[in-house]
């Protein structure tokens, strides 16, 4: 969850306060002006991803609702198969686990290495002619490694097979341009980019959302419902309207925008910059501290900026994440970060988990040496 | 008690059944078929002991941290 700059909340109580209408339905001012910003975010967010067009982006509740919509409705071969990793936050794996027991689809986990990294010839092995579907964490939510995605998409489409890149961790933090990582859909969180909660994207080349099914009918996704011969007959909208069924998160779509106007005005290379600037400083202290041991790599060059990680002499992360809020202010994350298998393959008690501390634009370093100092502080007290 | 949460509840129940308990300890008895019914929510911890410094702001119990973390217990009335 990343802090939310004035930019955004000004968007939004805008919205509240000077045009509170539902967009693309009521032909008022309000109306009026509430689609236009609507559709202005879109640009805006499309832009934000090098999109080629803004109907390529739908708006929906997270990430997490991104990927249940690829899995539960593109058309995949029967008897085909599915590639998915070790490293996947649930929200990348589940849905197409359950995908595939409703289809009798394959399934196959590529294991990533200990460090959080992914070997190619893993991905040379697997991906074969029927392969039709690839779900894989493009960076990790703990690790913070980021995928060889451009080999892997390459891999895949040599094959005939389709690339979901779960990009919620990726997006806030690094230049994302999905047509030169040539996706073939990518998800992402609002809330991790200096967006409100409750919103998220779901990127899809036009062809393929085109193609697919719809999860949710009623309002705002026809083109017109007849009714002939005592028998009602929809004609359904094309895509972003066909998966935005009802009335919709305006509010959270304007914020959205505004989030990604936000950082685009300070530069997506510059926070991937600045983040690395900081994560650089503490790695190089954690690697010094003998109890503290660092899940994932310690290549700053290919990860996110976030550290995550385990101490010896406090054996619960929730501890790690109280104390540190307690007495240090410092609030990081604990628990298995909704990725259970990757803990288990590292041997890691999901009970006991794993404490993540994430660097933003917003933190400096002094921000680093409060965490650094709670860490000494905490290592001396409990050993 | 109706009006805490269902880990609240939870963790005031383990913290009954003992004299101190450390986090993981909480967390490996919610675990257990004895809590079953009311500790549904403890696959991660986090909303779990986000529950427990909840009620420590209650006083209902406490936390010391010291050698391996924290230890919880029931507050003496």
């Amino acid at each position: 969850m990343a802090l939310k700059p004035k930019q955004v909340i000004d968007t939004m109580n805008e919205y509240y306060e000077m045009y509170p209408a539902c967009a693309g339905r009521s032909i008022h001012k309000f109306g009026e002006e509430a689609s236009n910003a609507y559709s202005a975010s879109r640009k805006i967010f499309a832009d934000f991803l090098n999109a080629n067009r803004p109907e390529e982006c739908i708006w929906t509740r997270n990430a997490t609702e991104s990927l249940n919509i690829v899995a539960s409705s593109v058309k995949l071969p029967k008897g085909s198969k599915i590639i998915t990793t070790s490293l996947e936050h649930h929200s990348g794996s589940l849905p197409f686990i359950e995908r595939a027991k409703r289809d009798s689809l394959m399934v196959e986990v590529i294991k990533a290495q200990p460090d959080g990294t992914f070997d190619i010839e893993d991905w040379k092995r697997a991906i074969d002619n029927n392969t039709s579907l690839i779900s894989i964490v493009h960076s990790s939510n703990v690790t913070g490694t980021i995928a060889p995605l451009k080999e892997i998409v390459e891999l895949a489409h040599d094959r005939g097979a389709l690339v979901m890149s779960d990009d919620a961790q990726y997006a806030p933090h690094h230049p994302l341009d999905v047509q030169a990582f040539d996706v073939d859909f990518s998800a992402i969180s609002i809330h991790k980019m200096c967006g409100p909660t409750g919103m998220g994207v779901l990127y899809g080349k036009l062809e393929h959302l085109e193609s697919m099914n719809m999860c949710l009918y009623g309002g705002d996704t026809v083109r017109d419902v007849r009714f002939e011969k005592g028998i009602i007959i929809p004609e359904y909208l094309h895509p972003p309207e066909k998966f935005e069924a009802g009335l919709q998160n305006y509010a959270g779509a304007i914020g959205a925008g505004a989030a990604a106007e936000y950082l685009q005005s300070i530069g997506m290379h510059e926070i991937e910059k600045h983040e690395r600037a900081l994560l650089e400083i503490a790695m190089k202290r954690i690697l010094e501290m003998d109890s503290v041991h660092i899940l994932g790599t310690d290549d700053i060059n290919i990860k996110t900026g976030l550290v995550t990680f385990t101490v010896d002499t406090v054996p619960s992360a929730h501890d790690v994440a109280t104390f540190l809020n307690d007495e240090f202010n410092v609030m990081v994350r604990s628990g298995w970060h909704c990725a259970g298998p990757f803990h288990y393959q590292m041997g890691i008690d999901p009970k006991k988990g794993t404490t993540r501390a994430s660097f933003y634009l917003y933190n400096n370093i002094d921000d680093v040496k409060v965490f650094l100092e709670g860490l000494t502080s905490l290592i001396e007290i409990s050993s | 008690m109706p009006d805490l949460s269902k880990n609240a509840q939870c963790v005031l129940k383990i913290l009954g059944s003992g004299n101190s308990f450390t986090t993981t300890e909480i967390l490996e008895l919610a675990r257990t078929e004895k809590y079953a019914d009311i500790c549904t929510d403890c696959a991660g911890g986090d909303a779990f002991v986000a529950a427990a410094n909840q009620l420590v702001e209650l006083r209902r119990i406490t936390k010391k941290f010291g050698k391996g973390g924290y230890r919880w217990q029931l507050a003496k009335d």
